[in-house]
C-alpha cells in the first residue's frame, strides 16, 4: 500500500515545473479569455467605419491610403470599399479596393488610385457591402 | 526524477512530433479564418474536447505509464501550454499574428491552430523515443493490446490527427455538394475496405499485437467500429469549423462520409502505429 502511494507520487525537475507553470497560465489565460470574450461579445453585426489618408503621386497616378475598421461583434467578408472623387466635371472618378476578410475589432489598410490629381477636391469614402462568412 | 537534459529530450521531441503532425494547417487559410470567424465560446468547447482527448491518450499510452491520474493532467496541461507557444510562434514567423491584431483574432487564429499542434506534442512525446516502454502498461488488456476504451481513444486521435488536416478546406464542401449518392456509397464501401485492409489483411506494423484475430466476427466488429469513430471524429471536426452551418442535412452526411476517408485512415493506422 505504501509502495504504490510513494509510486504515485508525482516526481518533477524544475524544469518540468516551470513547464507546467507555463502550460497552466497559457491554457487558463485562453479558455478565460475565450469565455470572457464570447459572454461580453453581444453579436452586433459588423459597424465598418473607413477612414482616408493624405492623397500622394506616385508617377503613374494619385493614391490615398484608406484604412477600414471594423466596430462591429462579427467577422465581415469581402468587404467592399468605394471612394468617389467629386468637384470635378462631368462623371465623378471612382475607385474601389475589396478587402478579403475584416475580423471583428480588426483595421485593414489599402489604397484607392485616381488618374486626376485628388488633393484639394472632395473625396467620399462608402463600404458598398459585405458578406456573412 | 528524470534529469533537466531529459526532460529536454522529451520536449525536443514533443514540439519536433507537434510540427510533424501540424504543420499543413499552419499553412492553410482555412484555418486562419475559423480562428476569428467562430464564435469564441465554439473555440473554447474545441480546447475543452481536445483536453478530453489528451487526457485519454496520456492515460491510456503516455509515456510514463506507471503514474497516477494527477499526473496525467499535469503532463496534458503542460502538452497544451507546449501547443499554444509552438502555434503562436509559428504563426508569428509566417506573419499571419501581429501584435498589433486585436487580441480576439490573435488568440482565436493561437487556439484553432494550437490544438492540433498540442495533440501532435503528446503524439511525438510518446511515440518518438527510442526508450523502453513501462512494463505495467495500464491500458493494456490480457490479450497484450490495450483494452475496448483505450482503442477507441487511440483511434479516436489518429482519426482527428488525420483528418484535421482537409477538414478546414474548402474542397470538402465542394466534393460534398457535388458527387453522386453511388459515388458516396462507394467512398462508405472504401474506408470499410482500407480499415480492414489496414487492421486484418496487409501485416501492418502492430497489428498482430493489438488486434483480435480470433474470428471472424472480429474483423467485423473491428471494422464497422473502428469506422464508426472515423465518423464521428469527421462530424465533430466538421461542426467544429462550422461546416454544418446553415447545410441541409444531406450535404453534412455527403460532408461527413467524404472526410470519412481521410478519418478511416487516421482511425485504423493509429490504432497500429500509435500504440
Amino acid at each position: 500500500m505504501t509502495k504504490k502511494e510513494k509510486r504515485r507520487q508525482v516526481e518533477k525537475n524544475w524544469l518540468e515545473w516551470v513547464v507546467f507553470g507555463v502550460g497552466l497560465a497559457l491554457v487558463a489565460g485562453t479558455l478565460g479569455y475565450l469565455i470572457y470574450d464570447g459572454a461580453t461579445a453581444d453579436g452586433v453585426p459588423p459597424s465598418i467605419e473607413v477612414k482616408l489618408g493624405e492623397p500622394r503621386p506616385t508617377g503613374h497616378n494619385f493614391i490615398v491610403p484608406v484604412t477600414v475598421t471594423n466596430h462591429g461583434d462579427q467577422t465581415a467578408e469581402g468587404v467592399t470599399v468605394e471612394v468617389t472623387l467629386g468637384g470635378g466635371a462631368g462623371e465623378p472618378e471612382r475607385g474601389e479596393f475589396a478587402v478579403a476578410f475584416l475580423p471583428r475589432r480588426a483595421t485593414r489598410e489599402g489604397w484607392v488610385a485616381f488618374r486626376t490629381d485628388p488633393r484639394g477636391k472632395s473625396l467620399t469614402p462608402r463600404v458598398l457591402g459585405y458578406e456573412k462568412p | 526524477m528524470r534529469t533537466v537534459t531529459e526532460s529536454l529530450r522529451e520536449y525536443a521531441r514533443g514540439v519536433a512530433g507537434g510540427l510533424l503532425f501540424s504543420l499543413p494547417l499552419l499553412y492553410t487559410m482555412e484555418v486562419w479564418w475559423a480562428g476569428f470567424t467562430s464564435h469564441p465560446w465554439r473555440l473554447a468547447a474545441y480546447v475543452a474536447a481536445t483536453f478530453a482527448l489528451l487526457l485519454g491518450y496520456n492515460y491510456y499510452l503516455g509515456l510514463r505509464r506507471d503514474t497516477g491520474f494527477g499526473e496525467v493532467v499535469i503532463d496534458s496541461v503542460e502538452e497544451m501550454g507546449l501547443g499554444l507557444l509552438v502555434a503562436f510562434l509559428i504563426l508569428w514567423l509566417l506573419g499571419r499574428v501581429t501584435l498589433d491584431q486585436p487580441t480576439t483574432e490573435i488568440v482565436g487564429k493561437t487556439t484553432v491552430e494550437a490544438m492540433t499542434v498540442a495533440i501532435g506534442v503528446s503524439v511525438g512525446t510518446s511515440q518518438l523515443g527510442a526508450e523502453g516502454v513501462g512494463e505495467d502498461d495500464k491500458g493494456v488488456g490480457d490479450e497484450g493490446g490495450p483494452h475496448f476504451g483505450g482503442q477507441v481513444v487511440i483511434a479516436l486521435c489518429g482519426a482527428v490527427l488525420f483528418a484535421a488536416n482537409v477538414a478546414p478546406t474548402e474542397e470538402i464542401v465542394m466534393i460534398a455538394v457535388e458527387v453522386s449518392a453511388w459515388r458516396l456509397l462507394g467512398l462508405v464501401l472504401l474506408s470499410l475496405a482500407l480499415s480492414a485492409l489496414i487492421l486484418y489483411y496487409s501485416e501492418f506494423a502492430g497489428s498482430k499485437k493489438f488486434v483480435r484475430f480470433d474470428a471472424r466476427h472480429d474483423v467485423l466488429v473491428g471494422t464497422v467500429i473502428t469506422y464508426a469513430v472515423a465518423l464521428l471524429a469527421s462530424a465533430a471536426i466538421l461542426a467544429f469549423f462550422g461546416r454544418f452551418d446553415g447545410q441541409a442535412l444531406a450535404t453534412c452526411v455527403a460532408q461527413t462520409v467524404v472526410l470519412g476517408v481521410a478519418a478511416t485512415l487516421g482511425a485504423s493506422a493509429g490504432r497500429l502505429l500509435l500504440q
